[in-house]
């Protein structure tokens, strides 16, 4: 889901991540609030496209990055199509596609340590009330590190159930899993210790 | 490969500085329970094995050495340098592994991690850049330099992480079973950096007795206490035969 920077030299790469972060928020806050109809989502999207296109990613790698978005799909439109109409629900969908793929495009064009830069820069007014931005551009950036872990854990997890026998189910993955997450928390305190980051 | 002495800091009066592990009457209570008790020894050797049954507090002595647990009695100087009195020292002059390579790997991607060591040493952003290239590229990782961490083998995990500590020029490397979750050819590499390529002083935990008999000196804990300490040769026969 959170895709990782790919080196390149397009335009989109080689703009500075600050201004990128902060179009990327303006675009979101403007798509999720005036894209209420099919025809601006469609715009939106092709938006979207043309900036894949434009930082040298092909027709593929946006298929591939939908792939992975197959799952917000069909939980965000399972749940509105309970209470809302297909079309209404279609759209909102549409929408929430759209921001997570045009937030994925800012992560495959930037360097995390360059986004955490921005970031820590972006916070740093709020050090006055307390916050400290290096600790929540460490945490970010942590918990990009260990998404690809805890998703690996589980699939070894649901691997070693399969092999025993047992049908793979949600209720049997969580208790393994979280203590399989635990312990990973507990031995990665110690290095964040060991290398100085205390 | 030629890898620059690390920057041992020299004592005031000029002599030159120790290379020396030292322990006097060191215990650690950990919850309540004594799990190392009372330590004394002197080791001034490059490569210190250390061996013993599981639980005897091999670990923990490795721990000490890197500042993740306290000694809650008696002194243990690093290089003449006490751990408790100048600890935030002791910590910038001792470099740990440990086995699980991706519990040690902090940011997202190769050349970010490597680079995540040298946070806050003054640095400008292309030193930095600078040495965690040469650094990538003496341990084979250069072309990795932007792929994900996770996506490395587990012996170029490893790799990674020993990188990330060496980068930092440490006097000390400790490194507790460091080759445990690797299989032979990624533990043969690991071992010949750690053992022959790098010019630190190595306190190296292990079951793998072969890696203990190519040490100067092993030291053997059993049930939290020193159990022996000799060359590597005596130590570990005597410990295979207690094994049976
Ligand atoms: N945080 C803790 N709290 C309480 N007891 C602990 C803690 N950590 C370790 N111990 C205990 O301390 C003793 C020594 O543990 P240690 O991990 O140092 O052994 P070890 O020699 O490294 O063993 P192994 O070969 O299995 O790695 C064990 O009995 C262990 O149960
Ligand atoms: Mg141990």
């Amino acid at each position: 889901m959170i895709a990782l920077y790919r080196p390149g030299t397009s335009p989109l790469h080689r703009l500075p991540a600050g201004p990128k972060l902060i179009a990327l928020m303006l675009l979101a806050i403007a798509i999720t609030v005036f894209a209420s109809n099919a025809w601006y989502i469609a715009g939106a999207s092709a938006l979207v496209v043309a900036g894949y296109f434009a930082a040298g990613f092909g027709p593929l790698e946006i298929l591939r990055q939908l792939w992975t978005l197959r799952w917000i799909v069909a939980v965000t439109l399972i749940t509105q199509v309970i209470f809302l109409p297909l079309p209404v629900a279609a759209t909102n969908t549409g929408r929430v596609v759209t921001v997570v793929m045009l937030a994925t495009l800012v992560t495959l064009t930037t360097r995390t340590s360059a986004l955490l830069d921005a970031v820590e820069r972006g916070l740093g007014p709020l050090r006055r009330i307390g916050v400290d931005p290096a600790r929540v551009g460490l945490v970010m950036a942590m918990t990009i590190t260990v998404v690809p872990v805890i998703a690996g854990y589980a699939a070894s997890i649901r691997d070693a159930q399969r092999a025993r026998g047992a049908k793979p189910r949600l209720r049997i993955l969580v208790m393994p899993l979280l203590v399989m997450s635990l312990k990973h928390a507990d031995e990665l305190g110690d290095a964040l210790v060991a290398r100085g980051a205390e | 490969m030629t890898t620059p002495l690390p920057s041992i800091p020299a004592s005031p009066d000029g002599t030159p500085p120790s290379r020396e592990l030292a322990f006097e009457g060191v215990g650690v209570d950990l919850a309540g329970v004594t799990v190392l008790r009372d330590v004394t020894v002197t080791l001034p050797q490059r490569r210190i094995a250390v061996i013993g049954s599981n639980g005897s507090g091999k670990s923990t002595f490795a721990r000490l050495l890197g500042g993740l647990v306290a000694p809650s009695r008696g002194r243990v100087a690093v290089h003449g340098h006490d751990l408790v009195a100048e600890r935030k020292q002791v910590l910038r002059m001792v470099g740990s592994v440990f086995s699980n390579p991706d519990a040690q790997i902090i940011m997202p991607t190769v050349a970010e991690d490597v680079a995540f060591s040298l946070r806050r040493r003054g640095l400008t952003r292309e030193e930095v850049a600078r040495r965690v290239t040469a650094t990538l590229e003496r341990y084979g990782l250069a072309e990795r330099a932007d792929a994900p961490a996770h996506s490395l083998s587990g012996g170029q995990k490893q790799l990674l992480a020993l990188s990330a500590v060496l980068i930092t020029e440490p006097a000390l490397i400790v490194a507790d079973e460091p080759t445990a979750l690797l299989d032979g050819r990624n533990s043969r590499l690991i071992s010949a950096l750690l053992l022959d390529e790098i010019p630190q002083q190595l306190v190296l935990v292990t079951h793998d007795l072969e890696l203990a008999a190519r040490c100067d000196v092993a030291v053997r804990f059993e049930d939290g206490r020193l159990f022996e300490v000799d060359d590597p040769a005596p130590v570990i026969a005597r410990y295979r035969r207690d094994l049976g």
